[in-house]
């Protein structure tokens, strides 16, 4: 079965569409204005998907989906954020099962909507079931045993307060996929760009799955490798290969000021990967690697720390992908960065973005224990290179 | 209970195999962003590839400019007000260009000038004033620059007055666009100026 990523971005503006309903029938029952920050769709294993959901307590609703769509569909609010949701909402903690089955059911019934109108065909939905869920238990029945799901995660923030949360919509694998394979993908044919069309942008779904394990373990690496060079012990916090519209990556980088480093790839898929820490995360991971603290924190011996490291990280990181597709990738020597997050990735997305308008991000995030630091590292690689590449992993 | 068909059609490349046959058109209403709440009063947030237009008292905000390129438009008179945040130079004749047209500076300014002659304002009397096109990396080949060049380029074209810009260098830049017409740039420092 193939995939056609430029069907998946046309679905991905779909889930982006129900979450912006969704934020508009939040914002009115709560009277705080909520935008939808960033949507995208991962593409799991249901192994890797119940990895990423370990330790994480959900509440949420599930509904049944018969006619347009069948499966199930789950949303869900981290149980860390729901208390900041309920005190919102009229009835407050009190109401607590109710006010939470009331917001999800009325956010799904948005989602859907958008759904419905675009398969031309009516979409009945269960009434809400309330959850409270640990971990992977929050999936629909069936998403773990299957060789992969789509999950569309869309993050939304309240734009006078200080609250964000995230909704997670998880269609039955199944139908869903070949919804994508039976629906969206001739429909995407003609909206292709001149340039290309789809034959070189459809993929076989089986190697997506793999993609994604590869993007695990290029994280790994890159990890390892950190941990070599500063004797730190680091782990690796999350990963994830995900689908989104190019144009949020700069919001999901975020306004506080990051410093790190971005490097061009040369070969197949070429692109760009950026490794941007938070100031303080960036200043105490140069502190380790040097031999005396730095006359200034982000001067230049620490640009040459961060640098040498970036290489480092970035070797790891796209030979564990040479290798599996059995391509070359070199990288272009690290480029120092420090800036507002969002402006020192802008540039890498508008020239990603004159080929096209979705993009495949692996974000990775890399925890260095005994201190403070913490690392993202964005790779942006170009779409129909990675897709033929794919192509040729699953080959005859 | 059913969702049933709505008239909010959805964009994209999708929608060109529907039968009805209007679907090509829908590209985004220009008045309203992708990410904001168009009804805020306070303040509205114009992200990536995005245009916002007010004729009250809002602030319309865009950050994390690099080399991406904030293009504000005021007509003084009528005080209605647009921002745009335009990534790429040219998107004429491109695909992207007719769903997404606050992409580019080209199509971008355009949809611009047309959503605030929409909301009241007379597009002879507009002022601009632009913000960004910073040369944040050696690897992009200067896409700020290039992005400011066309800002120069199309606001010309249409007649529209440049009074005050804060471009370049390597910097990124947060701008707020308040209803005295003045566009507010803050700095990756912290250093601000209203131009």
């Amino acid at each position: 079965m193939r995939v056609d990523v430029r069907a998946l971005g046309a679905c991905n503006r779909l889930a982006e569409r129900g979450a912006k309903q969704a934020a508009g029938a939040l914002s009115d029952l709560t009277g705080t204005d909520l935008a939808v920050e960033v949507t995208g769709a991962s593409v799991a294993s249901g192994e890797d998907l119940a990895e990423s959901f370990a330790g994480r307590e959900s509440i949420g609703v599930s509904v049944g989906l018969r006619g347009g769509l069948d499966g199930e569909a789950v949303l869900a609010f981290d149980a860390a954020n729901v208390d900041a949701l309920l005190s919102l909402l009229p009835g407050g903690q009190s109401m607590e099962r109710s006010a939470v089955t009331e917001v999800g059911n009325i956010a799904l019934g948005g989602f859907l909507d958008g759904w419905a109108n675009y398969l031309g065909k009516a979409i009945d939905m269960s009434p809400p079931r309330y959850f409270e869920a640990d971990g992977a238990a929050v999936l629909p029945d069936g998403a773990l045993a299957g060789d992969g799901v789509f999950l569309f995660e869309s993050r939304l923030d309240a734009t006078t307060t200080d609250l964000d949360f995230s909704i997670y919509m998880l269609p039955d694998s199944g139908p869903f996929r070949d919804l994508i394979v039976g629906k969206t993908a001739p429909a995407a044919t003609a909206g292709g760009e001149a340039d290309g069309g789809t034959a070189s942008t459809a993929v076989p779904y089986e190697s997506l799955s793999t993609f994604s394990s590869l993007a695990k373990k290029g994280s790994a690496n890159a990890a390892d490798n950190i941990a070599m060079m500063t004797g730190l012990e680091t782990t690796v916090d999350v990963s994830r290969l995900r689908f989104v519209p190019l144009a949020d990556v700069p919001a999901e980088v975020g306004t506080e000021p990051h410093a790190g480093t971005v490097f061009e790839l040369q070969g197949e898929p070429s692109g760009y990967l950026a490794i941007l820490f938070e100031e303080s995360s960036a200043a105490a991971v140069a502190d380790a690697m040097l031999p005396m603290e730095p006359d200034e924190p982000l001067g230049d011996m620490a640009q040459n720390a961060l640098c040498e490291l970036g290489n480092v990280m970035t070797s790891g990181f796209i030979d564990g992908w040479a290798n599996v597709l059995g391509t070359s990738i070199t990288h272009s020597p690290p480029e120092f960065v420090h800036d507002i997050g969002a402006s020192t990735i802008s540039p890498l997305v508008a020239k990603l973005s004159e080929r096209q308008d979705y993009g495949f991000v692996i974000d990775t995030a890399i925890q260095t224990e005994g201190i403070q630091a913490r690392c993202d590292v964005y790779a942006l690689p170009d779409e129909r290179e990675l897709a033929r590449a794919l192509d040729r992993l699953s080959g005859p | 209970m059913t969702r049933s068909l709505s008239d909010d059609r959805p964009d994209g490349p999708a929608d060109r195999t529907e039968s009805d046959g209007d679907a090509v058109a829908d590209a985004e209403p220009a008045a309203v962003t992708g990410g904001a709440v168009p009804d805020d009063p306070g303040r509205i947030k114009v992200g990536v590839g995005e245009l916002a237009v007010t004729s009250d008292d809002a602030v319309l905000t865009t950050s994390g400019l690099g080399s991406c390129v904030a293009v504000a438009l005021v007509d003084q008179r009528t005080g209605v007000r647009g921002l745009l945040h335009a990534m790429l130079p040219a998107g004429e004749g491109r695909t992207t260009a007719v769903s997404r047209p606050a992409k580019y500076v080209d199509t971008g300014v355009d949809s611009l000038i047309g959503a605030l002659d929409d909301a009241g304002a007379d597009p002879r009397r507009l002022e601009a004033r632009v913000a960004g096109g910073a040369e944040m990396l050696d690897l992009t080949d200067a896409v700020g620059p290039r992005n400011v060049e066309r800002v120069g380029e199309v606001l010309d074209n249409a007649g529209v007055p440049v009074v005050a810009s804060d471009v370049g260098d390597a910097v990124g830049r947060t701008v707020r666009f308040g209803p005295d017409g003045r566009l507010v740039v803050r700095a990756a420092d912290g250093f601000e100026r209203a131009i």
